[in-house]
This record gives structure tokens, sequence and C-alpha cells, in this order.
């Protein structure tokens, strides 16, 4: 393991070398948006993620109904997270007659759609089996 | 009671999801994300800027779209790996620096240095990628020069931190989620209870990559086309095929006396658009895939370039240079491997899905070969020239 570790580490300076090298000419332009990236997720959105998840911690007591409703919460998080470049074009982007050739919010919102009916579905039916099991449980005392 | 706010710290933490079990799987898979991108993004690049020792198969024909399909697609699922990968070690953030102990604050701070490089690096290439499929740059440097010198960074980084926590990683690894027999189970205990939570994070994880790659695989995958909601492109266009730089952005005026003219060392040749019509023609389903992973296939009728060479008279079996009638822009000429000029089925594409070539996709003729990205499949073809 020592061995795997020591190689694991040479070649993994030089490559970030080799890379920092390469990057070295467009270094200042492309500076604010290396550090952009971890500076918006450590102080916006990772205390954001905390709060929705303490929040709808205290709303949904149910652990089944609230694992699904977070799954359903991440997954829109990351539909719209995809969709942003195809719904927001900065004016300095340039224009391409032959791009824009789907109708992208239609589609980001069937997107959610079909995450939030699945959701309701399987909830639906979770919660139908479990008070059929709670009856039957009922039933034999 | 009043709480006064304060810098958390990591055992403020206390979240099933925080678990370095849970933390080494998520390294894992994004990982095999990661290296999946890498791979496929260093294959597309060697394509386009091949160093002497690189070739490239001209078979199957539809290997250049699967590998940037993979490149793409494997991007677009390490999008929420690694957003859950950060929040499983976001307490990591608050661990507070062993300021006594300078050898161990050294090695703090150079850990600290390689994951920002890390995290930086991996923001920048999945925000940069994702924005080029939608081919927007709202930003000053060159993108594919940075988003390669980056890749670089981002896989040294991965290395080096994969060094770093490889002993904490294969102790959680080998560590199983379940915790069979240790409680009975119908006395669930607050083990039990962290156990399955962890599970349904890492599943939620999983299952919201499937989703993000399930959203915008149709861009590549036929079968996939009617299903993907956030597919970037659809599949049809003028003629059957969508297209990326019309004959106006790229100021294209074919003169009413257009030749192709074949040039090569010790002679040259040039033939009218009848004259190649003319030709014996040839028809091929071949896939126009773009380097921002959409891919479509059509039927290309025209004259095999190989052909083209023997009949003029030109040494065939080197590499040839395809220039356009396009003056300006990066794309305006390319070379074609020997590989590729010398495969039967690279055509000076006259005609698509039946019908004659319009100005978007080309015409006069255009070059389309075999597994190779769009941006190569030069169009307004004016001039072939083989190359020593």
């Amino acid at each position: 393991m020592r061995t795997v570790r020591l190689l694991l580490f040479v070649v993994g300076a030089a490559a970030t070398a080799y890379g920092g090298w390469l990057l070295l000419p467009q270094f200042g332009t492309a500076l604010p948006w290396l550090i952009g990236g971890p500076v918006l997720h450590d102080v916006l959105v990772a205390p954001l993620v905390g709060l929705a998840g303490l929040a709808l911690g205290r709303l949904v007591t149910n652990r089944l109904r609230r694992a699904w409703i977070a799954a359903g919460l991440l997954a829109s998080a990351t539909l719209l997270l995809i969709a942003v470049p195809l719904l927001w074009r900065p004016p300095s982007a340039p224009p391409n007659p032959g791009l824009p050739d789907r109708d992208y919010p239609l589609g980001l919102a069937v997107g959610l759609a079909v995450v939030w009916a699945v959701i309701v579905v399987v909830l639906v039916v979770a919660t139908t089996v479990d008070r059929r099991v709670a009856h039957r449980r009922a039933d034999r005392r | 009671m009043i709480r006064r706010p304060r810098v958390p710290a990591p055992e403020d933490f206390t979240g099933p999801s925080h678990s370095p079990l849970v933390t080494a799987r998520l390294g894992l898979w994004l990982g095999v994300a990661f290296g999946l991108c890498f791979g496929t993004g260093l294959l597309s690049h060697y394509i386009q800027h091949p160093p002497g020792w690189f070739t490239w198969p001209t078979r199957p024909v539809n290997l250049y779209r699967v590998t940037q399909g993979v490149h793409v697609l494997s991007g677009v699922a390490a999008i929420p790996l690694l957003l859950a990968k950060l929040w499983s070690v976001y307490p990591r953030l608050f661990v507070r620096p062993p300021l006594r102990q300078p050898i161990r604050l050294s090695a703090h701070t150079l850990e600290r240095i390689s994951v920002l490089v890390l995290v930086c690096g991996a923001f920048f290439e999945l925000v940069t990628g994702l924005f080029n499929v939608a081919q927007s740059y709202p930003w000053g440097f060159f993108f594919p020069t940075a988003h390669y010198a980056v890749a670089w960074l981002v896989v040294g980084a991965m290395l080096l931190h994969v060094a770093v926590k490889l002993p904490v990683a294969r102790a959680a690894l080998s560590t199983p989620l379940r915790r069979s027999g240790a409680l009975p189970a119908a006395t669930p205990g607050p083990d039990d209870r962290d156990s399955s939570e962890r599970r349904a994070f890492l599943r939620t994880s999983v299952g919201v990559a499937g989703v993000a790659v399930l959203a915008t695989a149709g861009v590549t995958v036929p079968w996939l086309r009617r299903v993907s909601p956030l597919a970037w492109r659809s599949a049809s266009g003028p003629q059957g095929v969508p297209i990326n730089r019309t004959a106006a952005a790229a100021r294209i005026v074919v003169p009413p006396d257009w030749r192709l003219e074949i040039v090569w060392p010790g002679g040259r040749d040039s033939l009218s658009l009848a004259d190649l019509a003319a030709l014996p023609q040839r028809t091929a389903e071949l896939p126009i895939a773009c380097v921002e992973g959409w891919s479509a296939s059509a039927h290309w009728t025209g004259v095999p370039v190989v052909q083209l060479l023997r009949r003029a008279g030109a040494p065939a079996g080197r590499p040839v240079r395809v220039t356009s009638l396009e003056t300006d822009g990066l794309y305006a000429a390319s070379t074609l491997p020997a590989a590729h000029a010398r495969d039967p089925l690279t055509l000076l594409a006259l005609r698509i899905n039946g019908e004659q070539l319009s100005p978007d996709h080309g015409y006069p003729c255009r070059l389309i070969a075999p597994s190779r990205p769009g941006v190569l499949q030069t169009k307004w073809v004016a001039r072939l020239e083989v190359l020593r």
C-alpha cells in the first residue's frame, strides 16, 4: 500500500503541475470561474441544503416519506442546474442560429412533473401498503 | 435559552450522510465518473490534436459517437455525485487547523490546498462543460484549452486526494453498510436507523445521477430521443440532421465557377460539381457526432475520397488536408489522418438522405468520415491537399 500511495503522490503531483502549466496563459480569466464554484457551494448552497434538511425533518416525520421527498428535491435541483445554460444565455455568449432547437422551459417542466408524479405514486402506494399491513396486524390481535 | 451564533465544528453534523462509509463510496463512484470523463476527453483531444504516436480507428463508425457520449453523460452523472460527495464531507470544512504543531499543520495545509484545487477544478469542468454543450461561452478564456488544462489539474488533485485518503477509504469500503446480525431485527436501535439512512442517501445519490443521465442522454442515444426532456439538441433539423454552423454564420458564398481542387506533391487536378456527380457514388450511413455530445445519423451519398485521389493519380494512404470555402473560423480546415483518408467510407458527400446538400449542410460538398468529431467533418469543401 505504501508503494501505491507513493506512486499516486508522484503521478498526481506531476499531473497537477502539468495542468497548472497548461492553464498558466489563461489563468487570470479562468480564476473567477475556478474559485466561484467552491465559494458559492460552501457559503451559500451547503448551508441552504442543511437548513432545508432541518426544515424537512421537522415538517415530515415519517421516515419513508421524508426520504422520498428529499430524493425529489435533489432530483429537481439537479434538473434545474442542468437546465441553467439552456434557459439562460448570458448576453456575452455569441448567438448560434442553428442551436436552440427545442423548447427547453417545457422540457424542464415535463422533467420536474414526471419526477414528482413518480414520487406521489410511490408514496400513495407505500402508504396504502402500510395501512393494509397495520390493519392485518390489528385484525390478528 | 439563547445560543450565541458561532462557526460550526465537525461534531455539530450528526447526520448519517456524513459517515466515512458514505463518503468513501460516493468518492469511489465520483472517481469512476471523473475517470471516464477524463479518459474519453483525452481521446477527443488527441483525435483533434494527434501526437505522432496516436492513431484512432475508423471502425466501428460510431466509435467517436460512443466515446464522446460517454464523456458528456459521465460529466452529467458527476453533477449530483459531486454535490452529494461535498455534502458528505462538508463538516470537514470546519476542522480546526492544528496550529501548535508545525509538522501536522503543514501537512494539514498541503492537504487543504490539494482538496481546494480538486474542488475548484471539479466545479470548473462541470460548469464550463455544461455551458459548452449549450454553446454558450460567458467567459474570457478559450474553452477547449482551459477545459483541457483544468482536466489535468482535476485528475492530478484527485490522485493526490486518493493517495492521502487511501487507508481511510479502504477501511470504509471494506466495512459493510448493512449491519447484519449486530442487533436483532425486532429491536431497531439507533445504529440500525443510521445504517438504513446511510443506504438511503447513497441510493438517492445514485438514483439522481441516473435521473440526470436519463434526462439528457437523448442527445446521443436514439431510443431515448423522446424520453430525455433536457437533451440540448433534437435529432431533427433541415434534411433530417441538426446544424451547428450555418452557411450565413460562416459567411459562405459559393462562387458560380466553383471547382474542387486536388493538390499533391508533384501534381494537381480540379473537378466541377458535375464532374463529381458523374463519378461512381457510394451511400453510407454515418453519424455526425459533435464534441458537444449530440449525435445523429444520416445517409450520405458522395464520392469516396480514396477513389477521388486514385482517379486523379494522387497518392492514397497519406494524410489529407481538407480546406473549406470558409475563410476565418477555427474549423475552416481539418486533416484526415492516413487511416481515415484510405477508408472507403470516407466520403466527399454531395447528398444527404437522398437530397442535394443544403447550403447549411455544406453545399456544394462536404467531408463525412467514420468515427470522427463533427467539427472535423469540414463543410463547403474547396480543396483537398495530400500531405507528405
